[in-house]
């Protein structure tokens, strides 16, 4: 990250902070046990659903409707050969869950690139320009967050026709708002200080200012806002497709699994709790990435 | 005072008027509206008659202008599905969702602020830590999961409390753990950052140097002022759950707003749901409102801004 | 039984155990069963609802002119005492005398023909027209006794009268019109309705009105309540509570296991109810769909293995059909009517000689037993083609259909309870908004088959119909379905084949 140095954030004759900026990080991001333990589990799992093919043979959608329902291998009748069981149409659930991680990570992913580029242009529009730009924005931040994010998105999800890109288009057109209140603040602080005046002085535009010099400067806040709303989305996600209007069978995602496990919550509840415990280990490890972020990240060390 | 508060009310006037061009907007992206009052089998002479005698055959703002208007009085029209108006079934269904989020915001309050303060004078122990830890898992926990885990656990297995519906009090208890559970972190995380501003302060230096007891330290004065900005969080906290019951009431067949919403969309009867946007918007509005006049009323400062 | 059950089912049950004696279940007390269903009828009026829960409702408040005896399977008297053919297209009946509506008016001949007369203009709007549209007129000859004119010889015509055409008190019903009778509706039957709740809750109690001798007995239970609990697992839960007393299709699994629930009894039944899937042969969701081509609708039809489905899904007491039909229906046959074998090989076959060999992707709707419609859309995919399922409220799907924009629709259809092919047969293939597939020498032979008085010319009939129904694959039979049924062991309740609980017949232990 050249533009951070470039803001002269690191005293060169300060002998005993001599590592560059970067490597500090490292280091306070090594140290701090939340930061770590979201790493590990996200790296984990985000490995696991991108090799799914090479750790299970077992294709998520073959079903065997004479195998349905299998105990996993820690209960009295459970096998290795299916050792988390099968779905109540015989789908290896091992698998499922694996490519299901897959759709998961793609909704939280994809969800935020659609949200965070919305917000963050509108949040750097904003406290760039300011003025009216910023009435405006902040504005329409305002409507944004009068309306209630589950209730339009079910009702987009159906006057749409409920599907994995319908997901991640309604999130993301409605989860920008963190990105645009902490992108303006961000650039607020920035339009003002030296290197931009410089920067306009000798005639750049507008447009190189904001590429080179705002955006790269204001990225930290963001990616702690990426990760935040990641999980996010993907807690929006599975509650979408628990009301029946997120991701459509026979997709594997862990919020339909979970939602589809529902009915054996009584008498097999290791249908719904697989999925579950997977999801709260997503969502908790990314927050924890996150939370994380922003501790490792922040100009001095808050906590 | 007086002119911050026209300004403030003005913008919530007009962020107000545009939710309604969207809740119109869904009505009409819902599909032809002339063809679904007239039902799938009607001839094109009925959809006709029907178009005119709603007046689908105006243009789209000189409609819209008359929605506006019947809207102010509480007026959106009829279900498409249920044989009764809009504003009938909206106030049937209203109290069980306001109850619901005062009771929610209630038990997240009690769990979260003494829990914060907690966290912040013994900032850095194990209390502080699991305190943290315990927010981390309650905004990881899907609502829904935890709602049906309740179910199983207490009433089911422990038949302390009912299972479904919003008769009496007590089938209140598990939906509002579940729906206050969400915003636990959020109050918690304010409360702990508040206490621990407030403590570092001179004011409350001075105080235990002028030697008052720590108690009365910590609840006279730290924590009126840290719990200042708790107040205007739970305002907006409110109105999120008002948004966020939905998932609350399908788990626990409440009859409330959120179901009323969700069974409508479920059935493309988009009269009701515009009307429950409009209305949820509008709660949300008033409260922010209320939150900002609160702020800016305990903390002069705001006011020049 | 129980083939998964373990540790924390053992764990639940013994917990029920121990909680329950006694106080849990107090509704045989106040003497009320509470019933609970997943949806209500958009209208409580019967001829303004097509949904089960809303015919269930319909025999409980209403009656009709004749009954059905489904024991000896005789038409008895009921509100009519006895009916006489003018001919093939005239009805004369006499009708009851001293039977009052639950607002103490007397039932004569004005309710029949205002009844009938109303439900057969366009402005009445019924929902299922087959149910009435085979009437032309009824008028009064004088206060006890009417004539019905029919639009043709009509073999059914008696079956319809003891289902899915009650009377309605015409003086009532034109002072409130329809709006004001779907919120306080009366009728002449064993149960009065006290209150309807939109999307909550509907309350009967005991007609003190209600006549003596009927055929279906003098009700024992004092009040009924319909309560609407959408999500399966809460209406189980309420059950194994003690907070409602009787809830239905419960699915297989939970069944087997409820079984073990100390106080709770589990019933299984088959139904008149026959699942299948109806694909876009007219091409009105898209000109160019694949479900236009005989060959891909053929295909499907090979690709699905409906006794794996049967045997490990449905279960109870379900049969694969091979005919668009109820086999126990009057007129419905499997005789001579092609069939398809579970054959993914010649399914992939016929999908490449229809010019997909690599598949294709297409909606697959649905509104009812979503592990089913996943199972067809797992049978598709392994034969190439890739179904989405789009899952929806009956109400905004049927509408969806009718407007013609559903290439594979997962149905299902109990036939209003009435034991003729006509039910069935008349709903989806006679050029109405529910006829996907609107195939002039279908109608045209079914237009002869239930007219036709003569019943092995009937059958014949009927078998030429459903066989090119068949040959073109205009709608895949699945199999008929299995109630499980799940209640309280304070309750007395028998099952009937005809997917109708009579709570009227029921009583407390």
């Amino acid at each position: 990250m050249t533009s951070v140095s470039a803001s002269g954030a690191a005293p060169l004759d300060d002998v005993p902070l001599r590592r560059s900026p970067l490597a500090r990080m490292a280091k306070r991001a090594l140290r701090h046990p939340g930061f770590m333990a979201g790493t590990v589990v996200l790296a984990v799992l985000l490995l696991c659903s991108l090799a799914a093919p090479l750790i299970t043979a077992y294709d998520p959608y073959a079903q065997d409707i004479s195998r349905r329902l299998l105990p996993p291998v820690w209960q009295a009748k459970g096998t290795w050969e299916h050792w988390l069981g099968t779905d109540k149409l015989g789908r290896d659930y091992f698998a499922r869950l694996l490519y299901g991680g897959r759709i998961s990570l793609l909704i939280g992913v994809a969800t935020v690139l659609v949200s965070g580029t919305i917000g963050t242009a509108l949040g750097v529009a904003a406290g760039f320009f300011g003025g009216r730009v910023d009435l405006v924005i902040g504005y329409i931040i305002n409507v944004r967050l009068a309306l209630p994010v589950v209730l339009v998105a079910l009702a987009a999800a159906a006057l749409v026709g409920s599907s994995l890109n319908t997901v991640i288009i309604v999130l993301g057109l409605l989860l920008w708002d963190r990105f645009a209140v902490v992108a303006r603040s961000a650039t607020q602080q920035i339009a003002g200080a030296d290197f931009v005046a410089a920067a306009r002085s000798i005639g750049c535009s507008t447009r190189l200012i904001v590429l080179s010099e705002v955006l790269p400067n204001i990225l930290n806040p963001l990616i702690v806002i990426a990760t935040l709303e990641m999980a996010h989305a993907i807690l929006l996600e599975a509650a979408l497709s628990f009301l029946g209007l997120g991701v459509q069978p026979p997709l594997p995602s862990w919020g339909l699994m979970i939602a589809e496990g529902k009915q054996f919550m009584f008498f097999s509840p290791w249908v719904i709790t697989v999925p579950g415990v997977a999801l709260v280990a997503l969502v908790l490890a990314i927050n924890l990435l996150g939370d994380g972020l922003r501790d490792v990240t922040a100009p001095e060390n808050r906590s | 005072m007086l002119m911050f508060l026209l300004r403030r009310l003005a913008v919530a006037l007009s962020v107000v008027l545009t939710v309604s061009v969207i809740a119109f907007l869904l009505l009409h992206l819902s599909g032809d509206l002339a063809l679904a009052i007239a039902g799938p089998e009607a001839s094109p002479e009925q959809v006709a008659q029907v178009r005119a005698q709603f007046g689908l055959d105006r243009p789209m703002i000189v409609q819209y202008g008359a929605w506006l208007a019947d809207a102010a009085r509480f007026d959106f029209g009829r279900s498409f599905y249920f044989r009764d108006t809009v504003a009938a079934l909206v106030v049937q269904r209203m109290p069980v969702t306001l109850t619901l989020g005062a009771i929610s915001l209630g038990v997240a309050l009690v769990i979260a602020i003494p829990l914060g303060v907690l966290a912040a004078v013994k900032r850095g122990s194990w209390i502080d830590r699991a305190a943290l830890i315990f927010c981390a898992l309650g905004q990881a926990i899907p609502t829904f999961w935890l709602g049906l885990s309740l179910i199983i656990l207490f009433a089911v297995n422990l038949r302390w409390l009912p299972v479904s519906g919003s008769a009496t009090w007590a089938h209140y208890v598990l939906p509002s753990v579940a729906l206050g559970w969400y915003a636990v972190p959020a109050v918690m995380r304010l409360t702990r950052n508040g206490m621990l501003d407030v403590l570092a302060s001179d004011y409350i230096r001075t105080a235990r140097a002028k030697g008052l007891r720590w108690p009365q330290v910590l609840f006279k004065h730290a924590l009126r002022n840290a719990v200042v900005p708790v107040v205007a969080l739970a305002a907006v906290q409110f109105g999120f759950m008002l948004g966020g019951s939905i998932v609350v009431e399908a788990v626990f067949s409440m009859q409330g707003l959120g179901h009323l919403a969700w069974e409508a969309i479920a059935r493309k009867d988009f009269p009701v749901v515009q009307a429950v946007v409009m209305l949820l918007a509008t709660i949300y509005i008033g409260l922010t409102l209320l939150a900002d006049l609160l702020n800016a009323w305990l903390d002069p400062r705001i006011r020049v801004a | 039984m129980a083939p998964f059950a373990y540790g924390k089912s053992v764990l639940l049950a013994a917990s029920l155990a121990v909680a329950l004696p006694g106080a849990a279940f107090a509704d045989k007390a106040n003497d009320t069963l509470i019933y609970a269903s997943d949806s209500e009828p958009e209208n409580i009026s019967p001829y303004h609802n097509n949904v089960r829960e809303g015919v269930i409702i319909a025999h409980h408040v209403w009656e009709t002119l004749i009954h059905h005896n489904l024991k000896t399977g005789a038409y008895e008297p009921y509100l009519a005492t006895s009916w006489s053919w003018v001919d093939p297209t005239t009805l004369d009946l006499e009708l009851r005398r001293g039977v009052t509506f639950q607002d103490g008016s007397p039932f004569t001949a004005d309710d029949v023909v205002f009844t009938f007369n109303y439900v057969l203009t366009p402005d009445a709007k019924v929902v299922t027209k087959q149910n009435v549209d085979w009437m032309t007129g009824t008028e009064k000859i004088d206060d006890y006794k009417v004539r019905i004119h029919l639009k043709g010889p009509f073999p059914a015509a008696l079956e319809y009268l003891s289902g899915p055409t009650p009377i309605y008190p015409a003086a009532y019903f034109k002072k409130v019109g329809l709006d004001g009778f779907a919120k306080a509706p009366i009728g002449t039957g064993p149960y009065r309705i006290v209150s309807v709740e939109n999307g909550k809750a509907v309350k009967m109690e005991k007609s003190k009105t209600y006549w003596k001798g009927s055929p279906i007995g003098d009700p024992s239970i004092g009040k009924l309540e319909f309560r609407v609990i959408p999500d399966g697992e809460t209406r189980m839960a309420e059950l194994m509570t003690g907070g409602v007393d009787w809830i239905w299709r419960v699915p297989n699994d939970q069944a087997a296991q409820l079984q073990a629930v100390p106080n709770v009894s589990v019933l299984a039944a088959e139904t008149m109810r026959v699942g299948f899937l109806q694909f876009d042969s007219a091409g009105r969701s898209d000109p160019n769909t694949p479900m236009k081509n005989p060959k891909v609708r053929q295909a499907i039809s090979h690709a699905i293995d409906r006794k794996a489905m049967v045997d490990n899904l449905v279960r109870g007491g379900a049969r694969v059909m091979n005919s668009a039909c109820f086999i126990d229906q009057v007129g419905c046959t499997d005789e001579g009517v092609p069939r398809y074998a579970y054959d993914p090989a010649k399914a992939k076959a016929l999908l490449a000689e229809a010019g997909y060999p690599n598949g294709f992707d297409i909606d697959l709707y649905a509104y009812r037993e979503r592990d089913y419609a996943e199972a067809v859309i797992g049978y598709l995919r392994a034969i190439g083609i890739r179904a989405n399922l789009q899952f929806m409220k009956y109400a905004a799907l049927r509408e969806l259909s009718r407007a013609g924009k559903v290439p594979i629709y997962f149905q299902t259809w109990g036939s209003f309870s009435v034991a003729d092919a006509s039910a069935f047969t008349g709903v989806w293939f006679k050029g109405n908004e529910d006829d996907m597939s609107r195939d002039p020498e279908v109608k045209a032979l079914l237009d002869k088959a239930d007219t036709t008085i003569d019943l092995d010319t009937r059958k014949k009939t009927y078998a030429q119909a459903l066989s090119r129904i068949a040959e073109k694959a205009y709608l895949l039979p699945l199999f008929s379905y299995s109630t499980n049924y799940a209640f309280s062991s304070d309750l007395d309740f028998a099952a009937q084949p005809d997917e109708l609980p009579r709570f009227y017949a029921a009583h407390w232990k």
